[in-house]
């Protein structure tokens, strides 16, 4: 048909005169080195990466980048990626009759075959929504065509999918490295089907995708709730499709060594840098970290495989520098030596090496020290999250108070200039006493400081926690933004004019719609759309967003904000993402948010016999990592 | 005056597609087949490139971050500055702003060691992406005047849709080259400043659907927008000639030394023509 064959084509020459009149053209231009640009006439099947936030934002993402290397690499396969128009594009786009687009063709959104989000959190959801309304496709995933594309999403708040659920046609839950590979060639077959005349209808699709492991096809499940409102369930309505989804987890990481060659922004990005992740998952239990709950096992990548992905990624990319990313980086097993190794190798060509998310010990600053042999110590990050050893056990990330002071002299003793220090406030069971010892620690840190320069500086960035899915602390209430001003006003009288400490906090108001949107259920879906149809749009922005508009959206759909913020939900409560089987076990996490209740802290399941949290088992894995074995000593 | 090493220029890529055909004349210097076979070594070198295509969006930041991975893609010893955050050693004498098309920026390169010119800009150009590519360079010699010295005037072409009739053009190039004064309002900040344009056109001239100038430096510089803010300004005369449309494209053509119909390119000397329209 000519109409649809012409609406596949490039927008790029109705879209270049309109670069002028925006913000940060080049967001919008493609271009980038090590993109991937294939002949789609000459492919079999064609995927759009979103990221549903801005360029700048999205771009550094690593599960992008390396599905995008995946997927490239794939014969016959096409993938391009895409990024939130800012309100003044969106606005352009609209006025033109132009179509959401993808960057490196410039090609609408509907021109492909699958169309996959990346969520990293719950605040781009209305900006999917845009991407797929812009895109000329309908919101609903069942108002849709056969033929309009697959729309996906994966990524850790896909973990509970279920405020999206009427939106979305597949979720992956869990690592997509190899789940992109199956779906692609199931996506294939129906495409070559469907071009000689003898398609299936998407439903079809629909199930036999459902078969892969870790895909979550939210028609074929129905959520049942009791005549009080009350959850009883989210149950499979079609026969076949898994009574719980199982999460996909790759098991050696050494065998997906993405990404190769990342690609290089033109203009500026949050994090310019090759990354590489040199472990996923963690073992540590902090009871706040979703990410830490929902990628167990541990996986190391090999230094070996490291250190040539950070030779090879620097070559080919031009970075000066490079990113060790992990959820606890100290604890990969063979860090010293490469770190070490790193550090040599870039020694004396302005290279610079990260290490984020370390934690608070001594042995964090000597592994920073090695990778600023240059001298160049300005800033070292930690984050005890919380400011009393009472609060710390509750949450556990049990780290003495003692201990933090002796690497803060460490740090500063060393010639490092400011430490910077992450905490949160809303944790389960917290007083103002717990409150103000986050100001208190603060202090004494800088006092620490003081000792060895009186430039020395403390920051103290403060930030409302937000209950997640699949932790131990989703029973817990979450705290209104009220309480959570009344804190920060603790903190703020405490640390009073004190010089040298700067402290940082966010305004608490879009943690009330992660809250909802977190913990959500199917019935939210309708919130999410009204505020949409409102104009919400970047909702992770304090400039954008607006809670009085979510309000009007949440009272439109008939729904409590309480009731998914503040509730603390008691032992029958059932959760809306049950039926994502992240591999934990409920009645170990029931009986770890009562252990938090009783301020008991809980070991690291490397050192101390396996507490059964369940994930191991489930997936016949086990924790790998280089360090030795923990024979039971019972 | 300096020894030009000259370089041919790719031409098959994406990027080019976009870019401002290169006549004879503009890119003589590219072409000129006289002294390619330089073996000069240099550490201090100056080179004149092009910036087109999608690269016309990106930012005079953007654009020393782009130099600076190229040069570490291709394994070149950039030097960098001491101090706490080093920088590596590149100027730009002058910015481009953003969403115009160039094919005559300048930038000086410091590297830490002597590199053989040829094969490093060889490399760097193999290195960067589509819509930015070395032309010319020359290695820098003791005592050579300043760079930005050397860019008194910058040629520059106006492109106006395909479909804008050449008279018009042509009426509004004639009105600009017969005033005595060339007031623009020039909006800074809270104030609007009104600034005569006209001592700063060297030169001027109507081709088809485009206008190639040659525009002195001055200090604020004129800007080629203004220039067409100028020459959409002159209303329709008894002809009945129709003002100017918004330009497709802008573009620096080159930069050098002000001369009699053009400019004498600033690394290589040769005359790069004001008659000679970027369009086939």
């Amino acid at each position: 048909m000519a109409t649809s064959a012409s609406s596949r084509e490039s927008i790029w020459a109705d879209l270049e005169p309109l670069l002028p009149q925006v913000r940060k053209p080049a967001q919008y231009t493609g271009g980038e080195g090590n993109i991937v640009v294939k002949d789609h006439r000459a492919c079999s099947s064609s995927w759009l990466l979103v990221y549903p936030d801005a360029y700048e934002v999205g771009q550094p993402n690593q599960g992008v980048q390396i599905l995008y290397e995946v997927l490239g690499e794939r014969e016959g396969t096409v993938a391009e990626r895409g990024y939130s128009p800012a309100a003044d594009m969106e606005a352009l786009l609209r006025q033109h009759g132009l179509p959401f687009f993808s960057l490196e063709t410039h090609r609408p959104l509907r021109a492909f075959d699958v169309v996959a989000f990346s969520l990293a959190t719950e605040l781009g959801y209305t900006n999917l929504l845009t991407a797929l309304d812009l895109g000329e496709m309908a919101v609903r995933a069942a108002d849709r065509a056969d033929d309009a594309p697959l729309v996906m999403v994966g990524g850790h708040a896909a973990f509970n999918p279920e405020p999206l659920a009427p939106f979305v046609d597949v979720v992956c839950a869990g690592d997509g490295e190899e789940f992109v590979g199956e779906v692609d060639d199931l996506v294939k077959a129906w495409r070559a089907d469907r071009e000689r005349g003898a398609g299936w209808p998407r439903e079809e699709l629909l199930e036999a995708i459902a078969e892969v492991d870790g895909a979550y096809v939210p028609r074929f499940y129905e959520a049942e709730y009791t005549r009080q409102g009350r959850l009883r369930g989210t149950f499979p309505r079609r026969r076949g499709v898994p009574y719980r989804v199982p999460k996909r987890t790759v098991s050696n990481l050494d065998a997906w060594p993405y990404p190769k060659r990342s690609v290089v922004p033109l203009t500026e990005t949050v994090h310019e840098r090759y990354s590489v992740e040199i472990f996923r998952g963690c073992t540590r239990g902090c009871r706040f970290c979703q990410a830490g709950m929902i990628t167990r096992p541990v996986r190391e990548r090999s230094k070996d495989t490291i250190k040539e992905m950070v030779d090879n990624g620097l070559a080919e990319t031009g970075f000066e520098e490079v990113g060790l990313l992990s959820l606890s980086s100290a604890d990969h097993s063979e860090i010293q030596g490469l770190c070490g190794e790193v550090a040599d190798a870039y020694e004396g060509t302005a290279t610079s090496l990260s290490l984020p998310s370390t934690r608070v010990d001594a042995f964090n600053v000597d592994l920073a020290d090695e990778l600023t042999r240059d001298g160049r110590r300005s800033g070292l990050t930690f984050a005890p999250e919380a400011g009393t050893e009472r609060m710390r056990r509750v949450i556990n990330k049990t780290v003495a108070e003692a201990d933090m002071l002796a690497t803060a002299e460490a740090a500063f003793s060393r010639g490092w200039r400011h430490i910077k220090l992450y905490f949160m406030i809303g944790l389960p069971t917290e007083t103002d006493a717990d409150v103000v010892g986050i100001a208190e620690l603060g202090l004494k840190v800088l006092e620490v400081g003081k000792r060895y320069g009186k430039k020395n500086k403390v920051t103290v960035s403060v930030g409302g926690f937000v209950p997640k899915p699949h932790t131990p602390f989703q029973w817990a209430a979450q705290d209104s933004p009220e309480q959570l001003r009344h804190k920060i006003g603790l903190i703020k009288s405490r640390v009073g004019g004190e010089k040298g400490l700067n402290l940082r906090y966010h305004d608490p108001a879009p943690g009330v719609l992660e809250g909802i949107l977190a913990r959500g259920d199917r019935w939210v879906a309708d919130a999410v759309q009204r505020a949409f149809e409102l104009g919400a749009r970047f909702d992770g922005w304090d400039e954008c967003f607006d809670l009085e508009l979510w309000r009007r959206a949440l009272a439109d759909a008939g729904l409590d904000e309480a009731w998914y913020t503040t509730r603390e939900r008691d032992e029958a409560e059932v959760f809306p993402w049950e039926h994502l089987d992240s591999g934990l076990e409920r009645d170990w996490l029931w009986t770890d948010w009562q252990e938090a209740l009783a301020e008991r802290e809980l070991g690291d399941c490397r050192w101390i016999p396996c507490y059964d949290c369940g994930v191991c088992p489930g997936l016949d894995l086990e924790h790998q990592t280089g360090h030795l074995p923990i024979i039971s000593a019972s | 005056m300096p020894v030009a090493a000259t370089l041919s220029s790719a031409g098959s890529d994406a990027g080019a597609a976009q870019s401002p055909s290169r006549s004879s004349s503009d890119a003589v210097a590219a072409r000129s087949p006289s002294r390619s076979s330089s073996e000069a070594v240099a550490a201090r070198i100056r080179v004149r490139y092009a910036k087109t295509g999608k690269l016309r969006f990106i930012s005079a930041i953007d654009l020393g971050r782009l130099w600076e991975r190229a040069l570490r893609k291709a394994g070149l010893p950039i030097a960098y500055s001491e101090g706490f955050s080093p920088h590596p050693k590149i100027s730009f004498p002058d910015a481009l702003p953003v969403g115009c098309a160039s094919t005559g920026e300048y930038a000086e390169l410091t590297f830490a060691a002597p590199v053989a010119v040829d094969a490093a800009i060889r490399d760097l150009n193999a290195a960067f992406v589509d819509g930015c590519e070395v032309w010319q360079a020359v290695p820098v010699v003791h005592g050579a005047p300043r760079l930005s010295t050397l860019l008194a005037a910058s040629l520059w072409q106006i492109d106006y849709p395909s479909d804008t009739d050449p008279c018009d053009v042509d009426a509004a190039v004639a009105a600009l080259r017969a005033a005595q004064r060339v007031v623009i309002a020039r909006h800074r900040k809270s104030e609007t400043v009104e600034a005569d344009l006209r001592p700063f056109v060297h030169d001027l001239v109507g081709s088809g659907t485009c206008v190639r100038a040659v525009l002195l430096r001055s200090e604020p510089p004129v800007r080629a927008g203004e220039l067409h803010a100028a020459l959409a300004a002159f209303r329709p005369d008894a002809a009945g000639r129709q003002a100017l449309p918004e330009p497709t494209r802008f573009t620096r053509v080159a930069q050098g030394a002000p001369a009699e119909n053009g400019v004498d390119e600033a690394l290589s000397g040769a005359r790069v023509a004001l008659g000679a329209s970027g369009d086939p």
